[in-house]
């Protein structure tokens, strides 16, 4: 198998496919999880190999591509640092905050032939673990609302601005009442080091929910 | 049986969060199936013992016989213990109940269940069975010119069965082998549900032996019976499952499948990612087909009725429809064809309609308003993207002499919602018995006698 390297924008693109495949396959089941929508929207679709539970909402399966979608080109230049899924009570407090925290080693290559085999294990362990995570995690008050935000560093924000990705779907500086939370605590899910991508799961979650 | 286990069990569980099946754990011990499932079956009773295993959940592997729809049945499933006492209470004899898995996560459905297998086995491919308690010596695996053979006679039979059943031929000629090899000691109708069961799981290539969801089991079930001649058996459970949500519902015995599938999973391993895929493509065929079928259905039924109430009075003068007769008075004599899908844009209709009634006009020189029901059928697509096939009784009228209605009731016709009666059936209409000759009246409405008519 050919050696690529970082410099190849191709292999940029490919680690940005499959973590984007994955961060919308970890969204939609963290919906699932934690309750915020009603289990009847979903269904149980495959991903590596193993059953998973997407939503049928067009609507929201739309937002949530819109939003990696604008992802994507972060990650493809490595410039993302974390990729956060809020999820916030009715007073727009967030109350867990699943953090995915992303790095790429700097010199990557893809040489082995077992790699995507390998990234799809690890990728599986990490569904895996999403779908058990209530097990840490208290129960969420009812009516919540869940946000994406992606921090990463301030030279890309400023393009994001700029440059809508797509039409009408304008990312904007988050409030910092979204950003931290009070008293919270960290409950680690899971991590994965691989060849082309190293990842971080963890919760961070409101003592007080209620 | 030294105590550590307990302690491994604890740190699986508590410490990492762990789901743990007694698949897994005896793959991961090394013990056999059945010592796993003792195993946790005693962390359970200690836990609960020291009260301190109110947080740990737990799974059951129920089996036993019940009777569904007037047919006796033997049936799998896994279920959350919460729902244990409900499912045991159902079946008329429990065969066994044995602890299926102990997690602290309260699962809401079964795909973790199949995640936290599916490595440990992948790992343990050609020696999964090893300490499964089934065992058949003709289970062995095949040799490789065996399996090139195998191969090629899966290859040349769905060619032909790709038609009436896609997705299926990989299922339908493998099937001899794996239902040779069947474990004895199954009863009969177990056995043979087995066969075709065992297909379908073992086309999961990691000898998946759940369907998570009753959706997935009432389309592979449905799968199963186009393949089984045991279809009422799974015609009548499929519903059934559909109605029980929380049960999560095993094809076949977790342990008798292994042996199966072990050796067929082998053969089957190069086609199992794509015959996976066509069980899910079937899968959403067949629900999309079961939800088409529904919305055909509704449709239909809506555009009979609408055109009841226009056509009321024309109803009871046309009531047969479509027998194959020849008309003596008519000119073409027009066999009941099959219907026939059409293509369902107005002005080709349009196009060829004229031609017949030009043709008719000029061959007879009698002026004469004849209308005729004739059986549509349409397949077009709809917003969706999908396909549907709507029948319809048409009821045309043409004329030999006269133009005028023709737009009026052609016009009416592609009007109408969602009806593409294609025109060019004209020289297939039918006479029937007691049509009528109305002059000038403007269009054919399909009537709900249509409805009730021989195809």
């Amino acid at each position: 198998m050919a050696t690529l390297t970082r410099q190849d924008l191709n292999f940029g693109q490919v680690v940005a496919d499959i973590l984007c495949e994955f961060l919308e396959v970890a969204i939609h089941l963290i919906l699932y999880v934690r309750e915020i929508y009603p289990s009847g929207i979903f269904q149980k679709r495959k991903k590596y190999n193993v059953p998973v539970q997407m939503s049928c909402h067009p609507d929201l399966n739309q937002y949530i591509q819109d939003t990696l979608h604008c992802v994507k080109p972060l990650i493809e230049k490595n410039e993302a640092e974390k990729v956060v899924v809020v999820i916030m009570d009715k007073e727009h407090h967030p109350v867990e905050r699943f953090v995915f925290e992303i790095s790429q080693p700097p010199l990557l290559s893809i040489s082995s032939e077992t790699l995507l085999s390998h990234v799809e294990q690890l990728l599986r362990a990490m569904i895996l673990k999403i779908s058990v995570c209530d097990a840490v995690l208290d129960n969420n008050p009812p009516g919540c609302t869940f946000t994406v935000l992606v921090h990463t560093r301030e030279a890309a924000t400023r393009n994001m601005e700029k440059v809508q990705v797509i039409k009408d779907f304008p990312w904007i500086v988050a409030d910092e009442q979204e950003v931290h939370m009070e008293e919270a605590k960290l409950i680690p899910l899971k991590t994965m080091t691989s060849d082309i991508l190293k990842m971080q799961l963890y919760v961070e979650e409101r003592t007080q929910k209620t | 049986m030294d105590e550590l286990y307990l302690d491994n069990i604890d740190e699986y569980v508590n410490d990492q969060n762990k789901i743990v099946t007694y698949k897994w754990l005896s793959l991961t011990l090394g013990v056999h199936v059945n010592t796993a499932k003792q195993m946790l079956y005693h962390y359970l009773q200690q836990k609960r013992n020291e009260s301190s295993g109110t947080s740990l959940r737990a799974t059951y592997l129920v089996s036993g016989k019940c009777v569904e729809n007037g047919s006796t049945c033997h049936k799998v499933s896994v279920v959350r213990e919460d729902k244990l006492e409900t499912v045991k209470a159902k079946m008329d004899v429990t065969i066994s109940v044995h602890v299926y898995s102990v997690q602290k996560a309260e699962l809401k459905d079964s795909s973790p269940l199949y995640n936290t297998d599916y490595d440990a086995v992948k790992e343990n491919l050609k020696n999964c069975n090893k300490y499964s308690a089934i065992r058949c010596a003709a289970a062995v695996p095949m040799s490789s010119a065996e399996l090139q053979k195998a191969q090629e006679m899966a290859l040349a039979p769905p060619a032909e069965r790709e038609i009436s059943k896609p997705g299926l031929n990989e299922n339908t000629s493998a099937t001899s082998k794996p239902s040779a090899k069947q474990p004895a000691g199954i009863m009969g109708m177990f056995a043979s549900k087995n066969a075709s069961k065992s297909q379908e799981s073992s086309k999961e290539v990691k000898t998946e032996q759940k369907d998570d969801s009753s959706l997935v089991e009432t389309s592979k079930s449905k799968t199963a019976s186009k393949a089984n001649p045991m279809s009422n058996f799974f015609g009548k459970s499929a519903p059934k499952k559909a109605d029980e949500q929380q049960n999560k519902s095993i094809k076949e015995e977790t342990d008798g499948s292994s042996t199966a599938t072990a050796t067929a999973s082998m053969k089957q391993s190069q086609t199992s990612p794509k015959s996976e895929t066509d069980i899910k493509e079937e899968q959403s065929k067949v629900s999309s087909a079961k939800s088409k079928d529904t919305r055909n259905k509704t449709k239909r039924a809506e555009v009979v009725d609408s055109d009841d109430e226009k056509m009321e009075s024309q109803q009871k003068k046309r009531r047969r429809i479509k027998k194959p007769q020849p008309d003596s008075s008519d000119d073409e004599v027009v066999p009941d064809s099959p219907p026939v899908p059409n293509v369902h844009t107005p002005s080709p209709k349009k196009q060829v309609k004229r031609e017949p009634v030009s043709h008719q006009e000029e061959s007879s020189g009698v002026k004469r308003r004849k209308r005729r029901r004739v059986l549509k059928s349409n397949t077009f697509v709809d917003e969706d993207g999908s396909f549907v096939t709507e029948k319809g009784y048409v009821s045309e009228s043409y004329s030999e002499s006269e133009e005028e209605p023709e737009p009026n009731s052609q016009a009416k016709d592609t009007s109408s919602l969602k009806q593409s009666f294609g025109k060019k059936e004209a020289e297939k209409k039918e006479k029937s018995q007691k049509k009528t000759s109305t002059a000038n009246k403007p269009t054919k409405q399909p009537s709900i006698m249509g409805f009730f008519q021989k195809k």
